[in-house]
């Protein structure tokens, strides 16, 4: 019970509980994007040069490309003059060793543990506040069993031969426009490598925010698991609240060799809004992972609370004998929120499974859509899909749609999918009435219900926050 | 009365407005060596309005079969249900696309649609895009959407009977098209129908080794 008062106090405080804003000295380059921009990124990173021969190309095919518009989304124009593509805390010297108290601050506001004094909690973590990775924790603790984890430019200094190896394998450069606009300007991020037969022994973590006014953030991970290997890797995020829309255009790549597993988590918390939709983070992200080596396993858990515009589609190509992947989601819109997000599973290999688990809640005018496709190649035998996509729509202004692609060109391989809309139903909610749970309350249990099969499968750390999260982002929409 | 439509080759064009308190009952039959392009457009326009659609295809061959329907809803307390069902054989290809579309108004609206589908052979190809687009919170609305292949284990059930595998197939394939085929009212159609669809179903399985 005590857990559940807990609960209910948090929705008591209300609001986006994270859009305070860190007063650092920060460091930016001048508004808007060319090639000299794109140079000036890639001087301040002291990148070598083929890294600045990378994002030349991403620039100039980004150029020629236009504005995806098939998702059913209402997208304001965006302006990519007017966008600062780079914001770094100053004091560049120090960085990576010491963390600026304010920093810190921030970060203890958001209950990350930097420090390993946290050890127990047993989370290595990478920051990257605004345009750089801060701090990254556990290095030592990691190097001994051989497993990198830094940032994204530190491994573009030291591990150039895995960069140039992985880097847009499975996302290539002109893959879409938000794609190709990150791998011009992308700031930095997370590298992941576990080498063969390793089994991380900790949850690896980024947690990604934007502070800086009239910036955007553009980070990319990768995340290579060598053959065997093993690895839980957990990202979440969160901004301060402004009037106006941010951007936010990340690129994941997971590369998941012979035997290895990786499962990559979400809780997606950017500043979705203000009621009326003002302000609010435009989370155009790219994610893909590739089950390269027979036997792989890929896994997607997301929660998307944030986020005034979601356009995302976490996908996986299983291209290895017997590789299989899962997709769980549960994405909460409200207010004026409008998401368009799912996933797309492209069987190559024989005996591939997948599975797909959707959970869509709609709330206040807000709209949320799954968009998913099945392939099955002409080569993947005995390959099998199941789908299954449920929305739940809480008020009669919002909306839920179901936008699944499935194609299938091989006679021996199975798909299936099944969706549902339904609203919570007056007897259920008379139920809980009738013993004494609120409206509120109990809009809340049954949400949580309806979510459970997706919040199990979060690590430990994230599936309480992100029950708590599920309650305030649905507060105020009933009754 | 519900109306019987052998789809012929080319283009079936059809739009259908229901008023209140009216009802509309379609069967659409696709026999094998047809390729055709159906678009249905319904619309649910009067309260108490009900809408069935009911189609079974067949293609074992060189087929195009693409079926196109959207379901408005755009008044509450409106009823409808979509079941297609078709088998996919030879380097045939089947499209289909079947959207649902609840008006913001249109509460407690039932909107159901399913579309199954066996693939007999390599060469040929299902793609399958069942949509739901809803902007009321009162309903009850759903898609499954399968594509997939005769169920071995039945075979060899029929077959420890003493039924051939050829056989098999065939009474597998019949009984997967029989739900739609049910909707036909009138007994003797039905009966030519269902007979109809059991020659094309045999020929294939005879053509094809599958």
């Amino acid at each position: 019970m005590s857990k559940d008062k807990e609960i209910l106090d948090s929705i008591a405080d209300k609001e986006y509980e994270h859009g305070f804003v860190t007063e650092v000295e920060q460091e930016f380059i001048p508004k808007g994007l060319n090639e000299d921009i794109i140079r000036l990124i890639s001087a301040k990173k002291q990148e070598p040069e083929w890294m600045l021969e990378f994002r030349l190309e991403a620039f100039r095919r980004w150029q020629k490309m236009t504005l995806p518009t098939w998702a059913h989304l209402d997208i304001p124009e965006i302006d990519f003059q007017d966008i600062i593509y780079y914001a770094a805390p100053k004091k560049a010297e120090d960085r990576p060793k010491e963390i600026d108290p304010e920093l810190e601050k921030t970060f203890d506001k958001l209950g990350i543990p930097l420090h390993e004094r946290k050890a127990l909690a047993g989370v290595a973590v990478d920051a990257v506040f605004d345009s750089v990775s801060v701090t990254t924790t556990f290095r030592s603790a990691l190097a001994e069993k051989g497993i990198i984890f830094c940032s994204f430019s530190e491994a573009v200094r030291e591990h150039p031969d895995l960069i140039r190896k992985y880097l847009a394998s499975v996302v290539p450069v002109g893959d879409n426009f938000y794609a190709a606009l990150n791998s011009a300007v992308f700031s930095d991020g997370s590298f992941v490598y576990i080498p063969k037969g390793v089994r991380c022994p900790m949850e690896l973590s980024s947690y990604f925010r934007i502070n800086a006014a009239g910036t955007g953030q553009f980070e990319r991970t990768l995340i290579v698991a060598d053959e065997g290997s093993y690895v839980s890797y957990m990202e979440g995020c969160t901004a301060p609240m402004r009037d106006e829309n941010q951007l936010h255009a990340a690129v994941v790549e997971i590369i998941v060799e012979k035997d290895a597993e990786v499962k990559y988590s979400t809780v997606q918390n950017w500043y979705p809004g203000d009621a009326e939709g003002k302000g609010g983070i435009f989370n155009f992200v790219t994610k893909r992972g590739i089950c390269k080596g027979a036997g792989s396993h890929l896994s997607w858990t997301q929660v998307e609370t944030g986020s005034a515009i979601t356009w995302k589609y976490p996908s996986t190509i299983l291209k290895g004998d017997n590789s299989s992947s899962e997709f769980y989601s549960v994405a909460v819109t409200n207010n004026m929120q409008q998401a368009d997000t799912g996933t797309k599973m492209i069987h190559i290999g024989k005996n591939t499974r997948s599975r797909i688990v959707s959970k869509g809640i709609s709330a206040g005018r807000s709209q949320n859509s799954y968009r998913g496709l099945v392939k099955m190649l002409p080569g993947a035998d005995n390959a099998r899909n199941f789908s299954q996509c449920d929305s739940l729509l809480i008020g009669d202004k919002c909306g839920a749609h179901t936008f699944p692609y499935i194609e299938n060109a091989n006679k021996t391989a199975v798909v299936e999918h099944e969706a549902t809309t339904s609203k919570i139903s007056e007897d259920q909610l008379f139920y809980c009435n009738q013993r004494g749970i609120g409206p509120e309350e109990a809009v809340g249990l049954i949400v949580n219900g309806y979510a459970r099969e997706v919040l199990s499968k979060l690590p430990m750390e994230f599936a309480v926050e992100a029950q708590k999260l599920l309650q305030v982002s649905l507060e105020g929409s009933v009754g | 009365m519900t109306e019987v439509i052998i789809v012929q080759e080319g283009q079936l064009v059809r739009s259908v407005e229901v008023q209140r308190d009216q009802r509309t009952d379609m069967v659409l039959l696709v026999m094998p060596g047809v390729s055709c392009d159906i678009r249905l457009d319904l619309r649910l326009s009067g309260e108490g309005a009900e809408a069935n659609v009911y189609g079974a295809y067949v293609c074992g061959g060189e087929e195009k079969v693409k079926i196109s329907v959207d379901m408005h809803h755009d008044v509450p307390h409106c009823n409808s249900r979509q079941l297609f069902k078709g088998i996919a054989g030879g380097a045939s290809k089947v499209d289909f696309y079947g959207k649902i579309i609840v008006a913001k108004d249109a509460q407690r609206t039932e909107a159901y649609q399913e579309n199954h589908n066996i693939l007999l052979s390599d060469g040929a190809k299902v793609d399958t895009k069942p949509q739901l687009e809803i902007y009321a919170d009162d309903v009850k609305c759903s898609h499954g959407a399968t594509i997939g292949r005769l169920n071995e284990e039945e075979q060899f059930y029929m077959r420890s009977r003493g039924i051939s595998l050829e056989d098999a197939k065939v009474l597998q394939m019949i009984s997967f098209i029989a739900p739609v085929l049910e909707n036909i009212e009138d007994e003797t159609e039905r009966e030519a129908v269902a007979s109809k669809f059991e020659d094309a179903i045999r020929n294939i399985v005879k053509n094809t080794l599958c």
